[in-house]
Order: C-alpha cells, then sequence, then structure tokens
C-alpha cells in the first residue's frame, strides 16, 4: 500500500517543485497579475462612481434647496406686489369716486343756480308785463285820467305789488 | 496496490510522471479558470464565475491580511497566497472527482514501469490521482514554502538568527517539524481520503448484488470534498503565517 505515494522519491520531490514554480510563474504572470488589476480597476471605479454619486446627490439637494429658497422669495414679491397693487387701486378707487362726486355736486350746484335765475328772469319779465297790462287797463279805464306821471307811480306801484305778491 | 509511471526508475531520480502531470493539468484548470474571469470581467454586473473568483481572491486577501505583519510581507504573499489556495482546492479534489487504474498484463515489459513493481502491483497501474496525495509532493511544496520564508528572513540576518534562536532547541526543532508536518498533513489527508474511497469501491458487493458500500461512499466522497476544501485552506493560511513569522520588516516600521 505505501507503493502508493507513501515512498518518499527525491525525483518526484524536485520535479514536482520545478513544475508547481513554472505552474505558479505562468499562472501569476499570465492570470493573477491582469485579475488583479482588473479587481483593482473596478474596485477604484465602484469607489469613484460611489464618491460622484455622493457628490452629485449634495449637488441636487444644494440645488433643491436654492430652488425652494427662490421660489419663496418669488412667491413672497408676488405676495407685496399683489398687496401694494391693490392699496394703489383702493386708491384710485376711492380718489375718482370723490372726483366723480364733486363733479356730480357741481354741477348740481350750477343748474340749480341757472333754474333759478331763469325763473327769476322769467319771473321778472312777466312781473313786468303784468304791470304793464294792469297800467295800459287801469288806464284805459280811467281814459285820459292819467298823466305821465302817474302813469310811472302806477307801473312803479303794480310792480311793486305784484313783486310782493309773486315772492 | 496500483503502481504509477515513473520516469528514471530505479535511479536517485525516480519520478513520478503522474503526480507532473496533474500538477500540471492543475495549473491548467486554475489558469483557464482565471483566464475565464478576467475575459469575462464585467465592471457594472459581476456575474457567477467573477463573483467567485473576486470572492476566492478577497478571501485569500483577508487571509494574508490576518497573519502578516507588515504591508511589504502581504503585497509578498498575496499572489502565491491566491494561487496556492485555487491550486490546492482544485488539486485535491481532482482525486475525489476521478481516479483512474488500469490493468496490465504483470509480466508485460512497459515503458516506465519496473517489471518488479508490476508484478507486486499484480498489473495495477494508477493513471490519474491527487497531486497532492503524494507524499514527495505535498513535501515539496512545504519545503518550498519553507525555503521561500527563509529567503525572505534572511534578509535581516541579524533578525533572523536571533529568532531562530529564541528558545534555544525549539526555535531549530521547529524548523525541521514545521515543512515536515506542513507537508505531511496535507498529504495525509489526501491519500487517506483516496485510499478509504478505494478500498470501498473496490469492496464486493454483498451476496454479489447488494451494494452496501453505496451509503459509505457518499459520505466519505462528502467528508473527503470537505477535508479537501480545508486543507487547502489550512496549507495556504499555515503558508503565510510561516512567511509572516519569517518577514522582519515589520521591525523596522515600529
Amino acid at each position: 500500500m505505501f507503493q502508493v505515494g507513501g515512498i518518499f522519491q527525491v525525483g518526484t520531490f524536485i520535479f514536482s517543485v520545478i513544475s508547481f514554480l513554472i505552474v505558479f510563474f505562468i499562472i501569476q504572470r499570465f492570470a493573477f497579475k491582469p485579475l488583479a488589476r482588473m479587481l483593482e480597476q473596478r474596485r477604484i471605479h465602484i469607489e469613484t462612481q460611489i464618491s460622484e454619486a455622493e457628490k452629485s446627490r449634495e449637488e441636487a439637494e444644494r440645488l433643491l434647496a436654492e430652488q425652494q429658497r427662490l421660489l419663496e422669495e418669488a412667491r413672497k414679491e408676488a405676495r407685496n406686489l399683489l398687496d401694494q397693487a391693490r392699496i394703489r387701486a383702493d386708491e384710485q378707487a376711492r380718489e375718482i369716486v370723490q372726483k366723480a362726486e364733486e363733479e356730480a355736486a357741481r354741477i348740481l350746484e350750477e343748474s340749480r343756480q341757472a333754474i333759478v335765475r331763469e325763473r327769476d328772469e322769467a319771473l321778472a319779465a312777466v312781473t313786468k308785463r303784468v304791470a304793464e297790462l294792469s297800467v295800459e287797463l287801469t288806464a284805459k279805464l280811467l281814459r285820459d285820467h292819467v298823466t305821465a306821471e302817474l302813469h310811472k307811480e302806477l307801473v312803479q306801484e303794480a310792480e311793486s305789488k305784484l313783486g310782493e305778491l309773486v315772492c | 496496490m496500483p503502481v504509477f509511471p515513473t520516469l528514471f526508475p530505479g535511479t536517485i531520480w525516480q519520478t513520478n510522471v503522474v503526480v507532473i502531470a496533474t500538477i500540471f493539468l492543475t495549473g491548467l484548470i486554475v489558469f483557464v479558470l482565471l483566464r475565464l474571469a478576467v475575459a469575462r470581467m464585467d465592471m457594472r454586473h459581476p456575474r457567477g464565475l467573477q463573483n467567485l473568483v473576486e470572492w476566492a481572491f478577497d478571501f485569500s486577501e483577508s487571509m494574508a491580511k490576518d497573519v502578516m505583519p507588515s504591508e511589504e510581507s502581504r503585497r509578498f504573499v498575496r499572489p502565491l497566497a491566491f494561487i496556492m489556495l485555487l491550486f490546492l482546492f482544485v488539486a485535491n479534489w481532482l482525486g475525489l472527482i476521478m481516479t483512474i487504474t488500469v490493468h496490465v498484463d504483470p509480466h508485460a515489459h512497459i515503458w516506465g514501469l519496473s517489471p518488479s513493481d508490476l508484478q507486486s502491483a499484480k498489473g495495477d497501474v494508477e493513471l490519474f490521482d491527487s497531486p497532492t496525495s503524494n507524499m514527495s509532493m505535498a513535501l515539496g511544496l512545504a519545503v518550498l514554502v519553507w525555503l521561500i520564508s527563509h529567503a525572505r528572513g534572511l534578509r535581516h540576518p541579524v533578525k533572523w538568527f536571533r529568532h531562530l534562536l529564541r528558545h534555544p532547541p525549539f526555535g531549530l526543532l521547529e524548523e525541521i517539524t514545521n515543512p515536515l508536518t506542513h507537508g505531511m498533513r496535507l498529504f495525509g489527508n489526501i491519500f487517506a481520503g483516496e485510499i478509504l474511497l478505494g478500498l470501498l469501491l473496490r469492496a464486493p458487493f454483498a451476496f454479489h448484488f447488494i451494494p452496501w458500500q453505496l451509503p459509505f461512499i457518499i459520505a466519505w466522497l462528502l467528508y473527503s470534498g470537505f477535508v479537501a476544501t480545508i486543507q487547502a485552506y489550512v496549507f495556504s493560511i499555515l503558508m503565510c503565517l510561516y512567511i509572516g513569522m519569517k518577514s522582519f520588516e515589520a521591525d523596522n516600521q515600529h
């Protein structure tokens, strides 16, 4: 049984060491080195990928915060503008209403004055005419008993009486 | 028991051809495996073989990291540990996957076989086997590791000498027992597994038809596979340990 592997053979010993060394150096040169290099590359690749991902995530977070800040600012500004515009509009509206009211009051006043004046004028004209008519009538009734002076007096009296009557 | 074809039979250079051939076969398997892994390497989507090789790479790396004292020695031992681990793993499994024994006429004259050996083996010639189930080969690897460790140790001769004489008799004794146990452990485990497997396979059926040994064969095959894997690891980590013990650069760094 011990002939199988049990006997120490110097030749086998030396040649197996030499064969192993040959095999080792071939594997080391043509398989291990490229493998180790590729694994190293892969490790570096993964590390850079991870660090880049982290960096871009930070960048994205920064940008998002910036965007939110800007949005908030814009919203605030818009609200300010809207408030200002509303205030100005209110003022303008009030001014316009006030002006319109003043204008209306002025027109009303003018119209009223015109009416009064015209009525006065009309009344004056009517009074004058009635006085003349009544004087003429009186003169006709009295015929020739009226002098020019009396006539004048009568007219004046009639006018004043009529004026009292009208007013 | 079977006999192996040999080179230079009857001289001191008598060499087991099967061992040499299976060493190269093992090397070829490892080489093809690694080249396939390199060729199929994908930066983004690692798959099957690449994962396996990467795992083995990390495993040997952590093995070296655990026992090596300095970064320089770690870098030195890294390819050795990785290749030794894979080489021994494949080599130990070869004999479990298959052993080939042919039967020839015991009285025939065949090249590479001495007539007396052939007759004592009753014509059984072993043609395929684990290289590590050969004592000379296993001791050869152990002595190679021993030589490497001392070659590294002798780069700092004073420390090497002082280390050798730490505990006067034992330091020197260790230098003999370490490579001996290192090689014999590997050889013994693999050889025992194969021998028992061979005996079970050759055992006759009970009553010529009951394969009673089948459960034993399966159980022993599983156990031998476990032992083959473990021994590859044990040999590699002891190799790292022995080389690490003789790496004195770490002392310079502190």
